[in-house]
């Protein structure tokens, strides 16, 4: 990519703080960055390493209570923070534009899509009143989006997620800007719309070659898009490379580690036990689901009504799995995956069909099941944050399911406590501390303790892995093969990540809207699909070439 | 759903005024009444009755519109209280006339300054005002304004107002007591809400757009933030039928409020039947004009 | 000796513990009522007159050292009365917000937990009952009944208890969608132990601004009764009883009418200053926020 020689943006020597607590914490320290004009950098890591605060720097904005401790900001040669205010508000938006990570939040509720797009072109005065509807429906269409007159009209809400990103990146482009900043566009959204919503990317940086900002802590797509990358942790900038570069031969610790947790789909973990697929004894599967329909109806008044089948989240899907293995249950949102989870661990009743463990039917609410049965099923959800009650010490949050499933008096509890918590790998000392004092990982694995509190049989797993950071999740994978080894567990693992169970789980059933599109062994399934879905799943999920082609030229997909 | 309402809350009161004790023909007739003269009395007030078949009677009667005729007057009930109607009618619209700029714009100033000097005054002042009850407002306003300074009269006896001037004069100091009584849980609660909206996602995204701050105020922030305003005003318009009760005791009103306190002490049944359900008709109306508010304000729940 | 040392040493802590993080004017607020809660308890042991003392002084003295606020139409010292009505008004108001947090709380958070035909039933006869005016209603079962302080109580406790119950329901619904009540279910435990165990320790900030904030409401409303003429009986000593007995006699002198109005106006504002305080506290639980990505 040829670029003029002066960079467009620049960070020397950045540095900024945040308030927190009784003091200040250096969230960015010391970092510098240049970004050419026409190229894309791409600026990863975890949570915490500062790069969304990067980000927003770019543009003058200082979250929360935060200050620049150092350095400087500099857009063509000016200092952001120096700008007078309405220098400043000429830049947002003209000279910079921003794609925010969750775009449902972003879009003001209360306002039409095209006023949203329109009043940049209004207030940045870059097109007549007459113009601007002209304009707008020019946009939408660029980012793809069909019918723009009637869409212009639509709210926020009445579109889809990746619809309403579409409609972000249009009103970021709206004025023609040099740099586009883009904060993890595509976390949240489905594995194929993330991967139209690249190639979108890719396609309106070649046409308008424009340079780009692009934050993610997701490697994998940031190597779809950028020419170089650049690594932060905690603060600091750990590596700057090219892509290719980078990927061939990390020179930082950390940014080995990070790729190496990046789950392949093509290449088996090195460091893990392949899961054995010889048959542990023939006998019955530990479960089985027959013809289950779930439907999630709003409620007419006082419950009654019926609901036609058309309705059902869940259509009439079968499958078992058997003793110390593990099924993956694949789908995108919405495909009901969730709900056929939580109907096996009791916490809604189906429509139809029929759960059966260890040969015999299970009563439908966990309420009405036998203590044995509630004991052996166990369920661990995706969301940290909200798994954990927060006024619970994490001693008492272990402690509950062993007085209820346990005849141990309270010195063998505390015994018990200690060793589910060095069985999940953490400290004794955490026995006394409360959820919001625990990392999401942490959180996680206390969870996973509580699962095997009740010394169970059966553990659910509800996209556990989501909400964490790429090594943390390596590492609960391990954690969870180790215990399934040892303790001769099974798994009912729910994912939309095909990377991550395709070297966990042994068998696997892809859902699409409701039913089943394939089911099988991983192995097979995966390599020869029989479902075009599968295919386009596979096909969807970001991988990291050897040998990556500067710009992978990708067709635009309407 | 509201006519559900207003039937059970017509059982409830009529209920409850049933239980006010004595009899009501004595009381009227006095004590030299005959005893042939009590029960013709009792005969033409229907308590020989019993108490389901009263109520009956007096809710067929109400759906024609007859409020039956007050003990008390000796006159239709309707007549008797029209004015009343419509003088609480007009201390009433006059007060929210002013509270709903006044909590609107103070709540903007509060929430935008939010931290600084203006912020502090603005929410310490308003903070003494929502302690204050009413009574204690409504004397507070006689002493300084009427009694001290004698810039505005005492008593609002508008029954004797010669002019508009006149009538402003002199409902002027109930209807500050009002709205000084209801701005002030509006005011705090258009605070927080503009507060939890200004730190919203999408007013950050329309700051970063570079729009100027008006119009990320106007456009996207104050929309968003007015749904709880609305739902509050509704609650404070139901308070105020109440609490009109208190201010016009104060001030020496003639309006439904203070005919209410009489009529209890009275025991004056029709009356006291007749402007329960005006009022708590007017707060079922009310509720149901802020809800559709709130539908029109918020596209999703369209 | 040694042993009291130590307990007011823990004493403190405790108290330092618990009120970290609340904010000065919290913290004013709070001293402000337990001034006034050791008036309640104490007054009856210092107050310089009785309180249906007449002609202790002669009738609208101003302010003195002998009469801090000066005496009334009958010659009552108005200070001793305001203090001596301290503990009427206090316990009336706790008790009664005190009930209704207790009924409407878990009414509300059954409610809000269940959320099936139930909830919907619940929350009409809940809009029903909050339709109805509140002054109204009480002017109507207070002069159906009779004047007595209990009766106050409980009238109060059964207008708020609804309101309550709506406030508590919102806020089980914020708590209840949380994964950890799923896991509970899955556990298998009963409605009742889910509500208590798992969801009214987390509400249970919200609940204590409510009481606060109700109580605020209590001393007004049952200060509105007195003044009307519904409250306690008099000679009570209750708040708004005196000021409209004084009232005619404004123009004689306004320490009768302003004294009370002014303690109560404090003791309201010094609870609505510690119920924000504790809302505030409880937005942020003083646990560090790194606010950093």
């Amino acid at each position: 990519m040829t670029g003029s020689q002066h960079p467009v943006a620049q960070l020397k020597n950045l540095s900024v703080d945040y308030q927190g607590g009784d003091g200040w914490t250096r969230a960015v320290d010391d970092v510098s960055l240049d970004i050419a004009s026409g190229e894309a950098l791409g600026l990863a890591g975890e949570s915490g390493s500062g790069k969304t605060t990067v980000a927003y720097s770019l543009m003058g904005e200082r979250r929360g209570a935060s200050r620049i401790a150092g350095g400087q900001v500099l857009f063509r040669g000016r200092d952001v923070f120096q700008l007078p205010r309405h220098e400043l508000l000429a830049l947002r938006g003209r000279s910079i534009g921003f794609v925010p990570q969750n775009p449902m939040a972003s879009l003001t509720p209360s306002m039409r899509i095209g006023s949203q797009i329109g009043e940049m072109l209004t207030f940045h005065a870059v097109a007549t009143p007459q113009g601007v509807a002209a304009r707008v429906r020019e946009l939408l269409e660029q980012v793809g989006i069909p019918r723009p007159a009637e869409a212009a009209r639509r709210y926020p809400h009445e579109l889809s997620g990746g619809q309403q990103q579409r409609v972000a990146i249009a009103i970021a482009l709206a004025c023609r800007p040099d740099l586009v900043i883009l904060d993890e566009p595509t976390t949240g959204l489905d594995v194929t719309t993330q991967k139209r919503i690249l190639e979108l990317l890719a396609a309106l940086k070649r046409e308008t070659g424009v340079s780009m900002l692009y934050v993610s802590h997701d490697l994998a797509s940031l190597s779809q898009i950028c020419e170089r990358v650049a690594v932060m942790q905690r603060g600091r900038l750990v590596e700057e490379a090219d892509t290719a570069a980078l990927f061939e031969q990390p020179r930082h610790d950390y940014t080995r580690r990070l790729i190496a947790a990046i789950p392949r789909i093509d290449t088996p973990p090195t460091n893990r036990i392949a899961p054995s697929s010889s048959v542990t004894g023939a006998g019955e599967p530990l479960l089985q689901v027959e013809d289950l329909a779930i439907c999630y109806a709003s409620r007419t008044l006082l419950g009654l009504g019926k609901y036609p089948p058309d309705s059902d989240s869940v259509k009439g899907v079968s499958f078992s799995v058997a003793r110390g293995k593990t099924f993956a249950l694949i789908g995108e949102s919405g495909s009901g995956k969730s709900s056929i989870a939580r109907a096996v661990a009791g916490l809604s009743r189906p429509r139809l069909g029929t759960i059966r463990f260890g040969g015999e039917p299970v009563a439908a609410l966990a309420q009405r099941r036998p203590l044995q049965l509630r004991q052996k099923i166990q369920i661990i959800f995706q969301n940290p944050d909200s798994s954990l009650n927060p006024r619970k010490t994490v001693r008492s949050i272990l402690a509950r399911p062993l007085r209820m499933f346990g005849q141990l008096n309270a010195v063998e509890r505390e015994a018990r406590v200690v060793e589910l918590l060095q069985a999940v790998r953490l400290d004794a000392a955490y026995a006394d501390r409360r959820p919001h004092q625990l990392s999401g990982g942490e959180r996680q694995r206390v969870a996973i303790a509580r699962a095997l509190a009740a010394d169970p049989e059966l553990i659910i797993c509800d996209e556990i892995l989501s909400a964490l950071d790429v090594s943390v999740q390596a590492s609960v994978l391990e954690l969870l093969e180790t215990l399934q080894r040892e303790r001769g567990l099974t798994y009912l693992f729910i994912s939309h990540d095909l990377a991550v169970v395709r070297w966990f789980a042994q068998e696997i059933g892809v859902l699409n809207r409701g039913a089943f599109c394939e089911i099988g062994d991983t192995e097979t399934t995966l390599r020869a699909p029989s479902s075009p879905y599968t295919t386009q799943l596979l096909n969807a999920v970001p991988r990291i070439a050897a040998n990556l082609p500067m710009v992978t030229p990708l067709e635009r997909r309407l | 759903m509201a006519l559900i309402s207003l039937l059970a809350v017509s059982a409830i009161n009529f209920w409850l005024v049933e239980m006010l004790p004595g009899d009501a023909a004595a009381r009227i007739l006095g004590r030299n009444a005959t005893p042939e003269a009590l029960a013709l009395l009792r005969e033409q007030l229907n308590l020989h009755l019993s108490a389901p078949e009263r109520y009956l009677q007096w809710l067929s009667k109400l759906m024609s519109g007859d409020f039956g005729i007050s003990l008390v007057a000796d006159r239709p009930v309707l007549d008797y209280i029209a004015s009343r109607v419509a003088n609480t009618a007009l201390l009433s619209g006059f007060a929210l006339l002013l509270y709903i700029p006044i909590s609107i714009s103070l709540g903007v100033i509060t929430a935008i300054n939010r931290g600084r000097m203006a912020d502090h005054v603005i929410s310490g002042i308003v903070l003494i005002f929502m302690c204050l009850p009413e009574f204690v407002i409504g004397i507070l306003l006689i002493s300084i304004f009427a009694i001290k300074l004698s810039w505005l009269p005492p008593l609002a006896l508008i029954g004797q107002a010669k002019s508009f001037g006149d009538l402003l004069q002199l409902i002027a100091l109930p209807t500050i007591t009002l709205v000084a009584a209801m701005t002030a849980y509006a005011v705090r609660m258009m605070r927080e809400s503009l507060i939890e909206v200004l730190d919203s996602s999408y007013v950050l995204m329309a700051r970063l757009k570079g729009l100027p701050t008006w119009r990320v105020l106007l456009f996207h922030a104050l929309p968003n933030a007015l749904g709880p305003a609305i739902n509050i005003t509704a609650l404070n318009v139901a308070w105020m039928i109440g609490g009109v009760v208190v201010v016009e005791a104060v001030f020496e009103f003639p309006g439904i409020g203070r005919l209410m306190v009489d009529s209890i002490g009275h025991k004056d049944v029709p009356v006291i039947l007749a402007i329960s359900m005006i009022m708590t008709g007017a707060y079922i109306v009310t509720n149901l004009i802020a809800d559709v508010l709130v539908i029109l304000l918020n596209p999703k729940l369209r | 000796m040694a042993v009291s040392e130590t307990s007011i040493g823990t004493w403190r802590a405790g108290l330092g513990r618990a009120t970290r993080g609340l904010s000065a004017s919290g913290r004013i607020g709070a001293a402000i009522i337990l001034v006034y809660v050791a008036v309640a308890l104490t007054g009856s042991l210092w107050a310089p007159y009785g309180a249906a003392a007449i002609l202790t002084g002669s009738p609208f003295e101003g302010g003195s050292l002998k009469h801090l606020f000066g005496t009334d139409n009958l010659g009552r010292d108005v200070f001793s009365r305001v203090v001596l009505g301290t503990r009427s008004v206090l316990t009336m108001t706790f008790a009664a917000t005190f009930l209704a947090l207790a009924v409407g709380g878990l009414i509300g958070i059954v409610l809000g937990y269940l959320r099936n035909w139930v909830d919907e039933l619940g929350m009409r006869i809940i809009d029903i009952l909050i339709s109805i005016p509140t002054l109204v209603l009480a002017l109507l079962i207070i002069s159906a009944i009779g004047n007595s302080l209990w009766l106050v109580v409980l009238t109060v406790a059964f207008l708020f208890a609804p309101r309550v119950a709506r406030v508590a329901r919102a806020a089980t619904l914020n708590v209840a969608t949380n994964d950890y009540v799923a896991a509970a279910l899955a556990r298998g435990e009963s409605t009742l132990s889910i509500c208590l165990r798992e969801i009214l320790p987390n509400i249970m900030g919200v609940m204590l601004v409510e009481f606060a904030i109700r109580c605020a409401f209590a001393i007004i409303f049952i200060g509105s009764l007195g003044f009307l003429g519904f409250g306690a009986p008099p000679p009570t000593p209750e708040w708004g009883l005196m000021i409209n007995e004084a009232r005619a006699n404004a123009t004689n002198s306004l320490w009768p009418v302003l004294a009370p109005a002014a303690v109560m106006a404090l003791l309201v504002i010094a609870i609505n200053l510690f119920a924000d305080g504790l809302s505030r506290m409880i937005d942020h639980p003083g646990y560090r926020t790194t606010g950093a990505k």
